[in-house]
Parts: C-alpha cells; structure tokens; sequence
C-alpha cells in the first residue's frame, strides 16, 4: 500500500523530469545540429522559473481550467503507463484507458484556446484537432493489433509477455504495426513535419499564443507529459519495456534522438499534407498490421 | 553554470531567471532587423546566453526596436509593449530611435522614443553591429543585479505622460488607457 501511495507521487514527478531534460537536450541537440554552441541543458528549467515569477493576465475562467484539465489529463496517464517495473496503477485499465484519456491533453488545449479568442489560437486548435484524427486512426489499429497478439489489454503485461519472447518490433506481424507507429511518432509528438499546430513562424505558435507567464510555464510543463507520455508508450508496447528505470530511459533517449533528428532536418508540412501522409502510409502498415494479426491468431 | 553563481540562484531566483531567459520579441520596423539574424543563427548563436525570439508578445520579455519607427508604427510597437506581460525590459536599437538619427528631419518618423514607452537601454550606432547586441544584454544583466532596469515601473507611474505624449503623436487612441488614469488631472489640463 506505502510503496503504491509512492509510486503514484513518484511516477508523474520521474515523467516531469525527463520531459524537461528532453526539452533541454532538444534544444542543445538542434543547436548542435545548426553548428551552434546551445543553450545549457537546464535551459527550459531556467525559463519556467521566469515564467512562473511573471505575472500574467487570464482571459476567463475556461483559460485557467482548461490548461489544468490537459494537465490533469496527462498526470493520469502517465500514472497507466509502466515504467521499468514501475507501474502505479498496472491492475486496471491499461491500453482502452490510455486510449480515451490521452484525447484529454489536446482536448483542454482546445477549451484553454477557445476563450483566449485570438484567431492564431482558433487556426493552431482546429489544425491540432485535425492532426490528432489523422494518427488517432493508425494509433487506434496499432494498439488493436497489439491487443490482438498478445490478447490483453495491460500493457504492464504486454512488457511482461516480450520480456520473455523478444521485443514486438523484430516479431513477424507485429513488425508492420511497430513501423506504422515509428512513422506516425512524429505527429504525436508535435515535432517538425507536423508541428502546424504549433508554427511559431507562421502562426504564432498556435494555441499558445496567449499563453505567458505561468499559463506558458504549465503549457510546457504539458508538453514534457506528452514527450513522456508517447515515447513511453512505444518504447513499452514495441520496444519490450524494460526490467530497470535506467534502462527504460536509455530506449527512450534512443528513440527521442532519433526523432530530434528527423526534427532537425525536415521542413514543416501543410495540414492537408500531413493528413494525406497519415492516412495513406502508417494507416496502410497498420491495417495490414492488423488484419494479418488477426488471421494469426485466430 | 558557475559555481559561485548557485548562491545568487538561491538568494533571487526570480532575478536570475529573468537575467538568463530573456525571449525577445523583436519589432522589424527598419534596416535593424537585419543585424538579428546573424544574432540568433550560428554565427553569434544569441541561444547559449538564453536570449531566443518569442512568438507572441505574451511570452516574451524583452522587446528590441530595431531601426526607425514611423508614426504608424508607433501605434503597434504601444500596443505590443502594453500586451507583454511584467517584468519585461525595452532595448533601443539603432541610432534612429534615439534621436530619429538620420531622419532626424522626416515628417513622419518618431524622434525620441523614450517619450512613448520607457526604454531600458540604448544601442547606439548605424548600424550596430551584432556584438553590440550582446554588449546590450550583458548590460541589461548588470542592470537587472542592480534592480535598475525597471523601465516598466515608470510606465506604471507615469503613465499619463506617455499616454499624453502617445495620443499628441497618433491623435485619438481606440484602446483603453493600461493603468487607471486620474481624470481630475486631464479635466483641469484639457481646461
């Protein structure tokens, strides 16, 4: 019972802190990648302090509730989702329930956004929306397909099961659904060919730009959970999970750097673009994921 | 980091965080801008002191006006200053804002900034070249160890010179005044 009550104030802090340490290494990362020095690691930490010191200006109560409704969304998640061994709620819910509760995140984005009634908001919110159907549909058949092979829903034993058999991204069907995730990660994650909903050039980033002060702190604070949140899950449904915390967070650094790399070097694509992408490719690999799953094991 | 500094980090974590996290919001009206560039990409690299280009005026707090500034323009860089959020630190780039620098005889362009909205500091020249950027803000840094950079401060306090000075300069202002301001003192000076 003490070791769970720890567990639950434990997991959501671990998660805060490396999404933070991703957000620094991003920016270090990126500026190695522009031959530049970068900023120092503790750089998003540094900003948060500020940005907690200033003050700031609420447009109504729904731009206050909103952000902690998102923030909320994303703690409970991360309380599903095993890490090492770690995992506080592991006897309940599992994939169904990280399904419906990730929708929280850009759901109280969108509340949060609707009352700053800036038009670069509504654009940022309503491409956010349309980006997250384009992935929900192949992340949908990906877990499907997951469930189907493994016939469970806790991903607590799904990490169990590959523990023994080998990682499910070099297993025969699984193999199809593993890539469609790979390719549709970057959209979950909001990072360069898909980050339009955020577009700090062309949209003034989006659903953030009313955010300062420490409506800012809380919607990068946000953005740590979600890098959290869907590395996590790939490295736990694909990647075997692992035994230790250490070594769960080396997967995870592997597989965020990679991104960052693809981050570094793609320019960004345009909504219809990106919804063309999503539903053809990862959508087309996770289908057949799927139905090729399901003929196995049935 | 310093080590030395950890202790300055625990004294006035509000202070330091504002010295090393200063998103910039620059205002492109002149020749100015294009110093920036330069600034922020790989060959000054302004991201190693903490000094990147913020989105919006709401997360921003340090606002560059890069060059000449029209009477047109005036009316924005007012409101995009009015919209950042305290504390925030204003930066005069340029010799035009200073004293209208070679347009010191234009029908159209503000001559001295300074009567507008507050400014903490100056870099002078035409143009400057990025380095002086970087001289600015290690400038603004040793102003705001020593708590002077408090240009916002004035703004709030005297606000009614510079809205007197921003309506004498656009004429009729569409947005309502920031800080209360006494209308007792206005009737007796429209008087």
């Amino acid at each position: 019972m003490v070791t769970k009550i720890i567990q639950i104030i434990l997991s959501p802090v671990l998660a805060l802190l490396i999404g933070v340490f991703f957000l620094g290494l991003a920016r270090k990362i990126m500026a190695r990648i522009h031959w530049r020095y970068g900023p120092p690691l503790i750089q998003p930490i540094i900003d948060m302090i500020r940005l907690f010191y200033q003050k700031s200006v609420s447009h109504g109560r729904m731009f206050d509730l909103g952000i902690i409704f998102s923030l909320v969304g994303s703690v409970v998640v991360v309380l599903f989702m095993p890490f090492g061994k770690m995992c506080p709620l592991r006897s309940s819910g599992g994939l169904l329930v990280i399904l419906y509760i990730m929708l929280l995140a850009p759901l109280g984005l969108a509340l949060s956004g609707g009352q700053g009634a800036n038009p670069n908001i509504s654009i940022g919110v309503s491409r956010k929306l349309i980006l997250s159907l384009g992935y929900e549909v192949p992340l949908l058949l990906v877990l499907l397909a997951v469930m189907t092979q493994y016939k469970t829903i806790s991903i607590a034993e799904v990490v169990n099961i590959q523990q023994s058999i080998g990682w499910s991204i070099i297993s025969w069907p699984l193999f199809l659904s593993g890539l469609s995730y790979l390719l549709i990660l970057p959209a979950i994650l909001g990072i360069r060919p898909f980050d339009i909903s955020s577009a700090p050039q062309e949209i003034s980033s989006g659903p953030m730009a009313e955010y300062g002060g420490k409506y800012l702190a809380l919607a990068t604070i946000e953005h740590a959970f979600v890098l959290f949140i869907s590395i996590a899950l790939f490295v736990n449904l694909f990647l075997g999970g692992a035994a230790n915390p250490v070594i769960f967070f080396v997967k995870m650094l592997v597989v965020f750097v990679l991104g960052l790399f693809i981050h570094a070097v793609f320019p960004r694509f345009r909504i219809e673009q990106a919804i063309k992408y999503l539903w053809r490719w990862p959508t087309l690999l996770a289908f057949l994921g799927l139905i090729i799953t399901v003929v196995i094991r049935s | 980091m310093d080590r030395n500094q950890i202790t300055k980090w625990l004294k006035a974590p509000a202070k330091m965080a504002n010295k090393y996290s200063l998103h910039a919001i620059y205002f492109c009206t002149g020749c100015g801008i294009i110093e920036v560039p330069p600034v922020i990409t790989a060959r000054w690299d302004a991201e190693r002191f903490g000094v990147i280009p913020a989105a919006t005026p709401r997360q921003a707090n340090l606002f560059l006006i890069t060059g000449y500034v029209s009477v047109k323009t005036l009316r924005a860089i007012i409101r995009t200053y009015e919209q950042m959020y305290e504390p925030k630190y204003t930066v005069g780039f340029g010799s035009c804002p200073i004293n209208g620098g070679m347009y010191w005889d234009s029908y159209n362009t503000i001559k001295h900034l300074d009567k507008y909205i507050p400014i903490d500091g100056w870099i002078a020249g035409c143009m400057p070249r990025p380095e002086a950027i970087f001289v600015a803000v290690t400038h603004l840094w040793t102003l705001i160890d020593k708590g002077m950079a408090n240009a916002y401060v004035k703004y709030r306090e005297n606000y009614e010179f510079y809205r007197r000075n921003q309506e004498m300069a656009l004429g009729k202002l569409e947005w309502p005044p920031l800080y209360p301001i006494d209308s007792n003192v206005r009737a007796v000076e429209n008087a």
